[in-house]
């Protein structure tokens, strides 16, 4: 029976050796669990599965949109529907998800408590999350089919009048009450990061994963409660006949507004967790510290803060917004989003670089975000954007951006943490073939999409004329989609035979120069995360541990005393 | 502690200068006033400075704490650290009542009336799961 | 090495013949989509968007340069042992490279708040008015001036060719200052030529109005731009930039087959007043 109260762990105590379970204990414990690790665990692969399911759906699309009046799909509401879940599920249900699971498996670890704050609370935010997520995309399930209104659900084609049909509903319904998981798990790692962290650990100690943990979550109680709003507002209009979002009142810019008030920061949620993880990945692998430590996190910080000023460049083409204010902020973002990328290389500056494969994809990740920074500099002009708004151009940069930037460093991370989450290492050879896959598969399907834009493709359109001479790049386009497809198969193969047959792994830093407290711990993960903790008197203090020659100062001061 | 309330006291500060600054470009570019935005930059600025303001109440009551410090040693943090709930099934039952709850504002007001209670029930369950039975004051 | 050149040497050569034979005026204009001149606006558009993209590849090409050769430089070679110097930090180095960002970025936004607002300013006295309803899905357009109106449906489009020449036409006369007003009869649409560089959505309750002068003749595509229900896909128009006289006599066509008048809100989809909703499922 596990401990109910919770003391500092001393070096040297043992654990009885748990006897083996039924499949219904398996299964019970899972249900009720309230241990962080088993959370993440169950937020990731759920995400991973709604990664899976949005993927299949993007395939649909640049299926039909592969040739020039193609019905791959019986109707274009259809089609619609399809886009509009395949936003929903890839920025809702996989990646906001997928951040919780990251942070939820290795957040407390990082800063060397035994759990969060409130782990029953911790538990409700992901059952929140998969039954809400269930609830929006069981419109499917119904006749008229799913929310097919765009992810945006601009307003008035989201009320009643242009989108009738209970898979709206749902949509709006099944999305506020996800949103509240988030909320809740945002409020659980601020709490946790602010009063939990072991002695010594002070803010500027905290691994750069934990930091951006922390300012994500901050982005998150910033922008869901008005997403929440929003979302009861349009829920009240569909079924309860009010007129908030009505044109004459207004309503369809008040809506934009409130979207976008959350929909930007949203994608800096999405983004700077993945930051944390590859800025944990390249000091690993380069066999130094992170470079520039202090203005890695002034610039996350500065990200977080600029990201809530920015929200109308989203608008540009509404005619009704104030111009140079959203252009200014959001140019000015690029400058600390530069800050980080070149942090990143000074990691890897005069380091010792090897290229395994959570290395491999984080080399993937910035070469590809360095490339959406780029167009996003384009974009955040409202002369370029004018031509550019809604058009492939956007949703090439996006595709960059976030794909980049979650894909990439999500397969980095799973590649990195594995041994720590399951005691076995994925297989290198696998990863390699799978990374190469993605890559091109990657940049095959999107590159192209930037040109389409520029040539005036919309984005959103279920087919086109072939005298628009948009023929041939959607065909590369959609070949590219193929491959990105098959690359998944040798990531499902790769998990599936580690699972079974890969060498158990007992090294408590596999990787050899871990430099944050995961790495200082048993491989896997004990239940209340340690048996002892190693003195912290630096940013890596697993690395301070087991390599006493290179520590950081403070570290062979404290050895010598 | 220190560092939590002052980045707090930096977004209020960022987020006061915006919500003016924004108000004003607009006024100037425009008259009148964007309410939405300005409405909304305003609220941020008083949850900034709610919290900010909490967390300098806190830290003025506690010190310095062991995690602070530079010179902490692990054993020098509290040996007792709370209570830790092993498993619950609250947060599962939770999740199904409040997803029937919002489904059903979608699906119709008669499954509502049916699945409140349950997540009343969820709820009160949950908040209570420690003061009874075994761990009842 | 100089087989290395060679080889080299066949795709560099390759690019640069095609660059500098018909794609050079194309190169020129950053690959945007119609030529130089099309509108009063264009030419600046293009010039923005030439000069943005050449800093911003410097920018990239720097950043990629940098990881390319911490790469290949920097590896662990075979056998290597110990470990690199633990340097956290080197203040003059960050500086930079956040002041240098800095200063490219103002002089972005300079440029782009000088042509942003030499795009959206009004013109006194257009001297052609239009006003374009949009709806679901297709294109209502008010000729204000001449008092006529022409009204269009969605494309109708199965995968055959041929469908440009039947879509709905908007006439403006070269060089004539234009003002379009629009708006729209139930969502949001939005109003793309594509060779004019320019959009601007249309909302259901609200005008927006867009200033230009067309400068070439010819005709260009235009599609809507904000997706508005089911038929987004089909709702697309043509421009056609003509001469005065060809613009007068289309405007009597106009008039012969009865379109007078001017197509009012009378037929918008959005007429409800609080307590006036049809009934919805309850």
């Amino acid at each position: 029976m596990a401990t109910l109260t919770e003391t500092r762990p001393s070096s040297g105590a043992s654990f009885p050796q748990k006897k083996k379970q039924t499949k219904g204990q398996i299964l019970v414990d899972w249900l009720t669990t309230t241990d962080h690790k088993k959370i993440g665990y169950l937020y990731l692969m759920t995400s991973f599965a709604y990664f899976l399911i949005g993927g299949v759906m993007a395939l649909v699309i640049r299926a039909q949109l592969a040739a020039p009046g193609l019905d791959i799909v019986q109707t274009k509401e259809q089609y619609n529907q399809l886009f509009t879940m395949h936003g929903t599920i890839m920025l809702l249900m996989f990646a906001t998800p997928l951040f919780a699971g990251f942070a939820n498996v290795l957040m407390p670890v990082q800063i060397g408590a035994p759990d969060v704050a409130f782990p029953r609370l911790n538990a409700i935010a992901y059952w929140f999350y998969f039954f809400g997520s269930f609830v929006a995309v069981s419109g499917f399930f119904t006749p008229q089919g799913a929310a097919s209104f765009g992810w945006f659900a601009y307003a008035p084609l989201s009320n009643t009048t242009f989108s009738p049909g209970i898979g709206g509903d749902l949509w709006v319904f099944g999305l506020a009450l996800g949103g509240f998981g988030t909320i809740l798990g945002g409020v659980n790692f601020i709490t946790t990061i602010l009063t939990m962290r072991a002695p010594g650990m002070t803010m500027f100690r905290m691994p750069i994963f934990t930091w951006n943990t922390l300012v994500t979550s901050i982005l998150v109680i910033m922008a869901f409660p008005p997403l929440a709003a929003a979302l009861f507002a349009l829920g009240a209009d569909r079924r309860l006949d009010a007129h908030i979002f009505d044109p004459a009142n207004g309503g369809a810019m008040l809506w934009q507004h409130l979207f976008w008030f959350f929909g930007h920061p949203e994608v800096y949620i999405l983004a700077l967790p993945f930051f944390g993880i590859v800025s944990e990945i390249f000091p690993v692998f380069s066999r130094k510290p992170i470079f520039g430590y202090k203005t890695l996190v002034y610039a996350t910080i500065a990200i977080a803060a600029l990201s809530m000023t920015v929200w109308a460049h989203h608008m540009y083409v509404t005619g009704s917004v104030l111009l140079p204010f959203f252009a200014f902020t959001t140019m000015l973002i690029a400058v600390p989003t530069g800050v980080k990328i070149f942090n990143w290389i000074g990691t890897m500056w005069r380091g010792s670089i090897t290229f395994e494969n959570p290395m491999l994809w984080s080399l993937g990740f910035l070469t590809t975000f360095i490339f959406g920074g780029l167009t996003g500099v384009i974009l955040a002009s409202p002369a370029l954007d004018y031509h550019l708004s809604d058009s492939y151009f956007v949703v090439a940069h996006f595709h960059y951006v976030v794909f980049g930037t979650v894909v990439f460093a999500m397969f980095a991370g799973f590649f990195f943490w594995w041994p720590k989450m399951t005691g076995k290492m994925l297989n290198e050879r696998l990863g390699y073939i799978q990374f190469w896959l993605t890559f091109f598969g990657f940049h095959i399907t999107f590159l192209i999409q930037h040109w389409l834009g520029v040539i005036g493709m919309p984005r959103r359109y279920a087919t086109y004329l072939p005298e628009d001479g948009f023929t041939w790049m959607n065909m590369v386009s959609s070949l590219g989609s193929i491959l990105l497809a098959l690359s998944i198969i040798p990531f499902l193969w790769n998990v599936y035979i580690t699972y079974r047959s890969a060498p158990k792994v007992t090294l408590d830093d596999p990787w050899g120069y871990g430099r944050s407290l995961e790495w200082a711990t048993a491989t896997p993960f004990p239940r209340h995360n340690f048996t002892s903790i190693p003195r912290i008197r630096s940013e890596s203090p697993a690395f301070d541990l087991h390599h006493p020659d290179y520590a950081a100062p403070e570290a062979k001061a404290a050895a010598k005393k | 502690m220190k560092a939590n309330y002052l980045l707090w006291i930096l977004l209020t500060v960022f987020y006061a200068l915006v919500t003016g600054g924004y108000h004003l470009w607009y006024f100037l570019t425009y008259g009148g006033w964007e309410p939405i935005g300005t409405s909304a930059l305003a609220m941020l600025t008083f949850m900034s400075a709610f919290l900010a303001f909490y967390l300098w109440k806190t830290h003025r009551t506690q010190g310095v704490v062991p995690e602070d410090r530079l010179d902490a040693n692990i054993e020098d943090g509290e040996s007792e650290l709370g209570f830790f709930s092993p498993w619950s099934w609250w947060p599962l039952y939770l999740g199904i009542a409040c997803a029937l709850v919002f489904a059903s504002l979608a699906v119709g007001w008669w499954l509502t009336y049916f699945v409140v209670p349950l997540a009343i029930i969820g709820v009160v369950g949950y908040v209570f799961e420690h003061s009874r039975g075994q761990h009842a004051h | 090495m100089s087989t290395r050149f060679k080889w080299a040497s066949i795709p560099l050569a390759t690019t640069m013949v095609l660059l500098l034979s018909g794609c050079a005026d194309q190169f020129a204009r950053g690959f945007l989509p119609g030529e130089w001149g099309v509108t009063n606006h264009t030419d600046r558009i293009t010039g923005l968007w030439t000069t943005a993209w050449i800093v911003l590849w410097l920018v990239g090409i720097i950043a990629w340069a940098l990881m390319g050769w911490a790469i290949l430089v920097y590896r662990r070679r075979k056998g290597e042992t110990g470990m690199p110097a633990q340097l956290r930090y080197n203040n003059p180095i960050e500086v930079l490279f956040t002041v240098i960002p800095l200063i490219l970025v103002i002089g972005f936004f300079a440029f782009t708040a000088r042509d942003m607002a030499a795009i959206e300013k009004p013109t006194e006295n257009p001297e052609v008015t239009i006003q374009v309803i949009a709806k679901q899905w297709s294109w209502d357009f008010n000729y204000v001036d001449a008092n006529v109106f022409e009204s269009g449906i969605q494309a109708q489009f199965e995968g055959q060719e041929g469908v440009p020449e039947t879509l709905p036409t908007l006439y403006l006369p070269v060089n004539k200052t234009v003002k379009i007003d629009l708006s729209a009869r139930d969502v949001i649409h939005s109003f793309w030529v594509i060779d004019f560089l320019y959009k601007k959505d249309m909302f259901p309750g609200k005008t927006n109005s867009m200033y230009f002068t067309p400068q070439k003749e010819g005709t260009y595509a235009g599609k809507c731009a904000e997706l508005c229900g089911e038929y987004h896909s089909l709702m697309l128009f043509q421009v056609k930039v003509v001469s005065q006289t060809e613009y007068d006599s289309y405007l009597a066509t106009l008039a012969a087959k009865g379109q007078t008048g001017q197509l009012d809100t009378t037929y918008d989809r959005n007429q409800n007043l609080p307590g006036d909703n049809p009934e919805i499922r309850g």
